[in-house]
């Protein structure tokens, strides 16, 4: 096809070819088309089928409202053609198809519409019940538009932005431009976001004379280039607006340009204000096949030509409603389309001017007239005309029908934002009635058709804008709008909702193919407002959104009901306006893990990584998951354990103790220096939150751990259950400042001497004491603890992240003769479960109190009135016999200890398994268990039920515990 | 074929000065009970209440998934019970409610997670319901999509594979029980407010709506997250319910891409495919109590974050739409059903978070059971609201509950 030699107002290059394959073709297109322009310079005018009806599908507007022109793109499916980019190489291929577009094995879905009413799934399918099944299988089949592969990797680049402005323009045409750079004059950081791959919006394409007579197009690139030369105001083109959230955050996803550094790119922006200047669609007009290929809107027919230099036919019927249908038919037949005739809907407010230069041209217009029906099979060759009323009729040949009921305008960030929308008897649209403060609205949205309205309107919300950021004062404000009202003000928009149809085959949403005739069988069940239509008729839930219905379907829920328009609102519009690639949202990618300071020397030594919360720890040091190995070391010779990720906590300042005293649930009045405190926190209901170590370092000075989950929650614990208080305390996280190493087994000690400037001895540093010193001769400053959590003689030394890794090699160096390895997290929760110690999370759930665990003994009851969080609920929980309760279990199989999570049954369920392993120390099989307090007493027999045993359950015994040295002397030694 | 079009159900009755029974809230668990107290218990005077138009708010706003494979012996039975009833419905309601049985893999991404579902497992299996440990490359196996390379933030480590839950049409749910309902003499009046509710002597009179007094004995308030707000402002009521909005999504449609729900603790995401071919995903909860149903720019991000690196292929679909409804969650994250208390006739279904959907159909039952013969069944007992008085929580959830900082 041969395209328009060069008009000032093309934004393609006709001298660079760009390739591309469809349907396994060779094509070409030029620089600056998209894909669906490429493809019809190429003859082609069916671009894919509908979603039920499989009706052929052509290009009917070029801004995406809706997915006529959706197909597979490099893989990706649902990609709107018509506002892609075409680039090098692209293959292109249709979808939902069967056969071809052109020619698809499934057209004859569309004789079938009878058989399908509005909602008809849920009145069929369902009898006889085995029916369902199989007939689901089909729906699925023939629901969904595009492919794609499981296998599909998307490999293109994502960028993300987050920005801040004092104004958020949104919509590039003449209106924002306008509004930017009058705010921008007021000295205000702007930023100006466009959908299009450029500004200009309606101006950038029309020969139509402006306010100074030159052409709009001309005025729309002076425009262009004030905007680009300020300083003040960032520009975004292709980058349509998605979302509006509280307090103007604005969200946009732009698609990069050749030579950008990014495929897709999401913004985010913070502004004071927001300017709407979005525009209008078209509203589509209601005729029975108003979605046969060349039916196009009266925008679409004349952007072809003027910015992609293809004449959208040979010769074309207009069937329009406003000025802008008579200014295109007056451009598009001197660029060369034969027109036979334009029909208007409109009786009366033409523009004179161009009825006058339509006769020029001997181009015939009918007043009150509209298109009834598109006639041709697959592509349009005729159209029926006909007067408002029906009664009389012509039928004339074409190839092109441009069609349109008038505008609609884009509000679409305006709900987003939360303005109320009303219907307007003026120009026959939904508006905002209400303005949240901050938002502000100009040009064609408006109902503004004047070109010099149109940019004062926008000069004026760019200042009303910069008044609220209190960057002028309001005087100015109020003059511009004097001169503002002096222009022509909103144009008179029409009313028709529908051609003297009975709309069988009338398109209320292409998307779902929801026709007049459906609606009218919504209403009739009893479905009357345009939200439930929407439910039961699936109108307007399709790609396109509210794109396409979302004007006529308030306006037709309405008339067909015999109501007033104002009766109804348009369905909710939702955020992202328009589809974003799930890619694109999801930008670069985010993993923010935190390693501890050995990291590296564990995965040298072989550690097997897991995350842990924020964390990635080594769970093991070798295949073999059961830790046999690295247990029996600790047991004999001596671990080493990164416990870097314990949270870790100073607490300071004159009313710190009473912060302690009201969350912990031990008296922590009594301690000393030099010594540790083992002490726990309940919630409210008494269940135990956390537990880790307190230790007294100055007066009003303590220093605590918590559990590596607890770390980030608990200054917000404390700050919460001090807050009526007023007390002064300073809480400060120092779980990143310290690394933690744990020094655990029988030759612990003599590791530690070789490396600590200090008595180590168990006279200078017994069991349950805390040290300060210093290591690898003074250089390295250690808070020890003697605890024994894995059950033997074990130190935990705190020592500065950045020194954390030095004295580790010194460790693992004067640990050497003494068989010394690193143990993971594995082996250390074998370790300490022989040792009956338990793991928060592990042997408590969320209803696990403090008595539940038998820590009854952390609990101090005569703390005065300190509200100690979680008492009230233990007093009563002391008598409450219907609580699961800790207990150590031995199985009558030493070899076969029951997985984690096997539950303790009879005839109920009356606990579970929280930890058990075969115990390579004890031989034997043990474990912990939450059990209904009944079965908790010693010697109590068990009946276990692990998942695929097919009720063949394991037996065990309720033990004392620790299984493993009782009376505690190796952790003492 | 269809016959003459009819409304499904008569929208616009007269509301009578009185009635056996008014139920509080047009969403699933009201329409439910007034469905059953019709069906089971021949009490078809019965008038269900509704400030907007039936299915206005949870109903029409939750992603359709069920499932039995709960955490403890007093959950599970009551939502398989409601697995079961959806064939049953659809036969009774005449109404096809679209239950497609696919299945659901609750994907394990450490041990500790395995550890967890395997009680769930376990519970799953020991009360008759099918559930069962499935490893990664098995998951791969049930769903080609999936990624279950080491290369992703939480590796995929195994699955929960729940075969008898799936995805049920809520609209068709709602729009079905007041078919059904209707058609058994309830009164279905919608854009009608309940304003307070009268009693004398400890029990319950009246109920006072917008457009005037109803007399009843009997009232039950289900109006989902709105639930403890109408219950505190009419009775003084207060109830440990916390209300968050949630947030939901779909993708443009595509042909069949998911054969099962799927859903990540870890990444706090579920994903399925709708009947129409949409990827139907969501999981957030903003952790601020709030009414505002309003999306966040958040959400949206971290729900793609966390799609491309369990479903990667899904980086080359496109989010369509977004929106929002109220959970309102107890701190066990089990609802509280109620009767009796603190109104002899005042019955209470609420603190469903978001899982009212999946037990609708058997909570309607249960409740219409209760209501009708004015002592609570057993399987419903131990929702009783007096248990947060005891500080006896419900093992629904294994995990500390953090959505707000009082729990």
């Amino acid at each position: 096809m041969n395209r328009l030699r060069a008009l000032p107002t093309f934004r393609i290059d006709p001298a660079r070819r760009v390739a591309f394959r469809y349907r396994n073709r060779s094509l070409h297109g030029v620089a600056g088309d998209t894909v669906a322009t490429a493809l019809y310079a190429n003859g082609v005018r069916i671009f894919g089928r509908s979603l039920k009806y499989h009706r052929p599908r052509g290009l009917y507007s070029l801004d995406g409202e809706c997915s006529n022109t959706c197909m597979q793109v490099d893989g990706i499916p649902n990609v709107r053609t018509e506002n892609t980019p075409l680039r090098e190489g692209m293959q292109i291929k249709e979808q939902n198809v069967v056969g071809s577009a052109a020619f698809d094995l499934m057209a004859f879905m569309d004789k079938l519409d009878r058989l399908m009413p509005a909602g008809f799934y849920y009145r069929s399918l369902h009898k006889p019940a085995r029916l369902w099944p199989v007939a689901m299988r089909q729906v699925r089949r023939a629901a969904g538009l595009g492919k794609i592969s499981p296998d599909f990797r998307y490999g293109g680049r994502c960028d993300e932005v987050y920005l801040n402005a004092e104004v958020c323009v949104v919509g590039g045409g003449a209106a924002g431009m306008s509004a930017a750079l009058s705010a921008a004059e007021s000295g205000l950081r702007v930023i100006l976001l466009e959908a299009r791959p450029w500004l200009g919006g309606c101006f950038d394409y029309r020969p139509g004379p402006s306010q100074d007579g030159e052409p709009l197009y001309r005025r729309s690139r002076e425009l262009l280039r004030s905007v680009s030369e300020h300083p003040g105001i960032r520009v975004f083109t292709h980058s349509p607006v998605v979302g509006h959230y509280t307090d103007n955050l604005v969200t946009a996803f732009q698609t990069g340009e050749p030579g950008d550094a990014f495929d897709y790119r999401y913004i985010e922006i913070r502004s004071r204000t927001v300017v709407v200047a979005t525009g209008c669609i078209e509203r589509p007009l209601l005729f029975e096949h108003n979605e046969r290929p060349g039916v196009m809107q009266v925008g679409c027919a004349q952007r072809l030509a003027r910015t992609y230099g293809l004449l959208p036919g040979e010769r074309a019927v207009f069937s329009v409603g406003h000025d802008l249908g008579l200014e295109a038919a007056v451009d598009l037949s001197d660029l060369g389309l034969e027109i036979a005739c334009v029909a208007d809907l409109r009786q009366d407010g033409h523009d004179e001017h161009l009825v006058t230069q339509l006769a020029e041209r001997g181009i015939e217009v009918l007043r009150g007239w509209v298109a009834a029906r598109a006639h041709g099979a697959r592509a349009v060759r005729a159209v029926t005309l006909a007067t408002l009323d029906g009664t009389v009729q012509k039928r004339l040949d074409c190839d092109l029908l441009a069609a349109s009921a008038g505008l609609t305008p884009v509000v679409g960030p305006l709900t987003l934002a939360g303005a109320q929308m009303d219907y307007d008897a003026h120009t026959g649209a939904f508006l905002p009635s209400e303005l949240p403060p901050g938002l502000f609205t100009a040009g064609r949205l408006l109902g503004l058709h004047d070109a010099e309205s149109i940019e004062t309107s926008g000069r004026l919300a760019g200042l009303q804008a910069a008044a609220h950021c209190g960057a002028v004062d309001a005087a100015a404000v109020v003059e511009l709008q004097a001169q503002a009202a002096a222009l022509p003000g909103p144009q008179r928009g029409s009313k028709l909702v529908t051609a003297p149809v009975k709309g069988r085959k009338s398109f209320v949403c292409f998307d779902e193919d929801t026709t007049v005739k459906n609606v009218r069988q919504s209403i009739a069940r009893g479905f009357d407002i345009p939200e439930l239509i929407k439910r039961f008729s699936s109108a307007g839930t399709g790609p396109g959104q509210g794109g396409i219905p979302g004007h006529n379907l308030p306006l037709l829920t309405a008339h067909l009901q015999g109501k007033p328009p104002s009766s109804f609102v348009s369905t909710t519009i939702r955020a992202p306006l328009v589809p974003v690639p799930v890619a694109a949202y999801a930008g670069s990618r985010h993993d923010m893990c935190k390693r501890t300071p050995v990291h590296d020397s564990q995965k040298a030594a072989g550690g097997v990584f897991r995350r842990m919360g924020v964390w990635r720890r080594a769970r093991y040091f070798s295949d073999d998951f059961s830790c046999r190995e690295e247990v029996r070391n600790v047991r004999e010779n001596v671990g080493l354990l990164d416990a870097s990720t314990l949270g870790k906590f100073r607490l300071h300042g004159p009313d710190a103790l009473k912060a302690l005293q009201r969350i912990y649930i031990g008296d922590m009045s009594k301690m000393t220096a030099g010594k540790i405190k083992y002490a726990a926190m309940c919630n409210d209901d008494g269940c135990v939150i956390d537990d880790g170590v307190v230790v007294k370092r100055g007066e009003n000075d303590y220093y605590f751990t918590t559990s590596t989950a607890r770390a980030g929650a608990t200054i917000e614990w404390f700050r919460y259950h001090t807050r009526y208080d007023g007390w002064e305390f300073h809480l400060v996280n120092l779980t990143d400042a310290f690394g933690v190493i744990n020094l655990a087994g029988p030759n612990a000690r003599k590791v530690l001497e070789k490396v600590a400037d200090a008595d180590v001895s168990n006279e200078a540093f017994p069991f349950a004491a805390y040290r300060e010193f210093t290591a690898g001769g003074g250089a390295i400053a250690v808070r020890a603890m003697r605890l024994g959590f894995v059950g033997e003689l074990s130190f935990e030394l705190h020592v500065p992240s950045s020194l954390m890794q030095a004295l580790w090699g010194l460790l693992e160096e004067a640990g050497k003769p003494f068989g010394i390895r690193n143990f993971g997290v594995e082996a250390q929760n074998v370790l300490r479960m022989e040792k009956g110690h338990i793991i928060l999370g592990q042997e408590s759930e969320q209803r696990t109190n403090l008595l539940d665990l038998g820590l009854g003994f952390l609990w101090a009851r005569d703390k005065g009135e300190c509200k100690t969080v979680g008492e009230a609920a233990l007093r009563h929980a002391e008598n409450d016999p219907g609580r699961l309760k800790l207990v150590g279990i031995r199985m009558q199989d030493p070899q076969r200890a029951p997985k984690d999570g096997a539950l303790i049954v009879d005839r109920r369920i009356r606990g579970y398994v929280c930890t058990a392993r075969h115990s390579f120390t004890l031989e034997q099989a043990v474990g912990l268990a939450l059990v209904e307090e009944p079965l908790a007493g010693i010697g109590t027999r068990l009946d276990i039920y692990e998942d695929e045993c097919r009720g063949e359950l394991l037996k065990a015994e309720v033990v004392a515990v620790p299984f493993y040295d009782p009376d505690g002397k190796r952790m003492r030694m | 074929m269809f016959g003459r079009t009819k409304p499904l159900w008569d929208t616009g009755p007269e509301l009578k000065s009185g009635y056996d029974a008014v139920i509080i809230g047009g969403g699933l668990h009201g329409l439910a009970t007034a469905y059953f107290l019709a069906s089971r218990y021949g009490m078809r005077d019965v008038a269900v209440i509704e400030k907007r138009h039936i299915g206005f708010g949870g109903a029409g706003r939750n992603t359709a998934i069920v499932r039995a494979n709960q955490r403890t012996q007093e959950n599970v039975p009551l939502y398989k019970e409601a697995l079961d009833l959806w064939p049953v419905l659809t036969r009774e309601l005449d109404f096809n409610l679209m239950f497609n049985n696919c299945g659901n893999l609750n994907l394990l991404h450490s041990e500790a997670a395995v550890n967890a579902a395997r009680m769930n497992i376990a519970t799953a299996q020991f009360l008759g319901v099918e559930s069962h440990l499935i490893d990664a490359r098995q998951a791969k196996e049930m769903m080609p999509a999936l990624n279950i390379s080491e290369d992703i933030t939480y590796p995929i480590m195994g699955a929960m594979y729940h075969p008898p839950g799936g995805i049920v049409r809520h609209d068709a749910v709602v729009w079905g029980l007041a078919k059904g309902a209707a058609a058994l003499g309830v009164h279905i009046h919608q854009h009608t407010e309940a304003a307070a509710i009268e009693s004398r002597h400890g029990k319950v009179t009246a109920v006072a709506t917008s457009r005037g007094k109803i007399l009843t004995p009997r009232v039950l308030v289900s109006a989902g997250g709105y639930s403890a707000a109408v219950i505190h402002r009419m009775l003084g009521l207060r109830l440990p319910i916390s209300v968050l909005t949630i947030q939901a999504m779909v993708t443009q449609p595509l042909k069949p891409l998911l054969d099962h729900v799927i859903s990540s603790g870890a990444y706090h995401v579920y994903a399925n495919q709708t009947l129409k071919g949409e990827i139907a995903t969501g999981a957030h909860m903003d952790p601020w109590p709030n009414y505002t149903t309003q999306n966040t720019a958040y959400y949206v991000k971290h729900q793609a974050e966390a799609l491309v690196e369990i479903l990667p292929c899904l980086a080359g679909v496109r989010f369509m739409r977004t929106w929002a409804g109220l959970a309102d969650m107890t701190p066990d994250m089990a609802p509280i059903m109620d009767g009796n208390h603190p109104l002899e006739g005042f019955y209470m279904d609420c603190g469903w978070g978001y899982f009212g959907f999946k037990s609708c159909s058997a909570v309607g039952k249960y409740m219409a059971q209760y209501m009708a013969e004015g002592r609570c069944p057993e399987i419903l007992k131990p929702f009783a609201l007096e248990r947060y008085e005891q500080h006896r929580l419900m093992g629904e959830t294994a995990a500390l509950v953090s959505y707000s900082p009082d729990n």
